[in-house]
């Protein structure tokens, strides 16, 4: 395609209509009838299969936010009595280009005895977290949930700044002064593991 | 670097104690020393003061600070600051407030809360205080009895005194506040984090008192014993 060819397109902006032959892509959404852009960048037209697919693409990194049910890494900033506060750095296996704000309360930090959990044993500042995001109800805020075996605390250090290795789902111990601490630990399986569980 | 350890070495923190003597490889610490890693077997001061050995293990720092920090099982006397829901937020001298459930009352429950507004004087117990979270406050002990703990009558006084007066004052054999009883009588009440509540018959008495500490923190228990002894 020339540079005069080239359609630049902002959000929003109608792009085409919408029937069997033009179908909406990567980047576009379809809306009574109409193909629209969802982002600021150039219309790519694909062939495939005698249908064109729209597709809007953009320099530079797409925005990506969490939805529900998406897991979710997070690192813990400020802990109180009812609820930790986060920051959620990658969604999925992307990483992110700023955080966002996440928080986890005290009855979605795991599955049994949700009224009995003390945050201060499940998650201390500073821990790096595999949290579920749970249905979003407010904006800029995900609600986050470590409701499962295989969520919870991945990453943690001791209070006298050492890397803490896991011990059991509750318990994580200082590598260089095996002090132990609690935490609620996630159940993390390495990847060679789930391969081999997979091939079987 | 501390060369020898005896009772009047002044430190600072960042400073490192060598040669720790243990017991079967156990030394005990008390406030204000950390263990250092980097060589071995050796203490790092966190807190200005005294340095003090009691053999064969024990060290610590004894100190005169106006700064409290929050520990577990102190007893505080604190001032409501904020009602919010089921909780209240209490200043105890700390970071940050400490909060207290409404619940955490003699005889509470959901239908009939305590009747304590903003301003009121509360006498409880640090229930956790780590540095990363708010510290939580209870007036029950664990069998739901209040004893002495609980709201103080808005009639008394509430003052900051420095920590080393407290600890001179809340041990049993200390003079000063039997001597000021014997003059006339009050009630007091000593918070491990420097505010004191006092209560007397009249305000001249609760001055009484009030200079009374002021002066204790200065001088030596003789002097205030002599005091009271002069005034009766």
């Amino acid at each position: 395609m020339s540079s005069e060819d080239l359609l630049v397109c902002l959000p929003g902006q109608r792009l085409c209509l919408s029937d069997h032959t033009h179908v909406s892509g990567q980047g576009t959404y379809e809306r009574q009838g109409y193909i629209y852009s969802t982002l600021a960048g150039t219309v790519d037209i694909v062939d495939k299969d005698n249908v064109k697919i729209i597709e809007v693409h953009t320099s530079g990194k797409q925005t990506l936010v969490p939805s529900q049910g998406d897991i979710v890494t997070a690192q813990i900033h400020t802990i109180t009595q009812q609820f930790c506060k986060c920051h959620i750095k990658c969604i999925g296996d992307k990483v992110l280009g700023r955080h966002y704000r996440g928080i986890l309360r005290r009855e979605d930090v795991r599955v049994t005895e949700k009224d009995r959990v003390e945050i201060y044993k499940s998650f201390r500042p500073g821990d790096v977290i595999l949290a579920r995001v749970l249905p979003i109800t407010e904006a800029h805020t995900y609600q986050l949930s470590t409701a499962e075996n295989e969520l919870g605390v991945v990453t943690a250090h001791s209070e006298h700044g050492h890397l803490m290795v896991p011990i059991s789902w509750t318990e994580m111990q200082c590598s260089k002064t095996f002090v132990k601490e609690a935490r609620k630990v996630a159940k993390v399986v390495p990847e060679s593991v789930q391969q081999g569980l997979n091939e079987n | 670097m501390v060369e020898d350890v005896n009772e009047n070495t002044t430190v600072f923190p960042g400073e490192v104690i060598k040669d720790v003597k243990a017991v079967k490889g156990v030394t005990i610490l008390g406030p204000g020393l950390k263990r250092n890693e980097d060589p071995p077997n050796t203490l790092r001061i966190t807190r200005a003061g005294k340095l003090q050995f009691k053999p064969p293990n024990i060290y610590w720092v004894s100190h005169n600070h106006k700064r409290y920090i929050p520990k577990r099982g102190d007893l505080v006397v604190g001032i409501i600051v904020k009602k919010a829901g089921d909780s209240l937020r209490i200043d105890i001298g700390s970071g940050e407030y400490a909060s207290l459930s409404m619940l955490a009352f003699e005889g509470a429950t959901k239908k009939q809360k305590p009747d304590v507004q903003v301003g009121d004087v509360i006498y409880g117990k640090l229930l956790n205080a780590h540095r990363e979270m708010e510290p939580e406050l209870v007036c029950v002990d664990s069998y739901f009895k209040a004893g002495k703990m609980g709201p103080l009558s808005n009639d008394g006084f509430v003052f900051t005194v420095s920590l080393g007066l407290v600890h001179r004052l809340l041990d049993p054999e200390n003079p000063i506040l039997t001597a000021l009883g014997k003059v006339f009588p009050y009630e007091i009440a000593v918070g491990m984090n420097g505010k004191v509540w006092v209560n007397g018959r009249n305000t001249k008495e609760v001055l009484t008192v009030l200079r009374c500490l002021e002066t204790a923190e200065l001088h030596d228990d003789k002097v205030i014993v002599e005091l009271c002894r002069q005034s009766k």
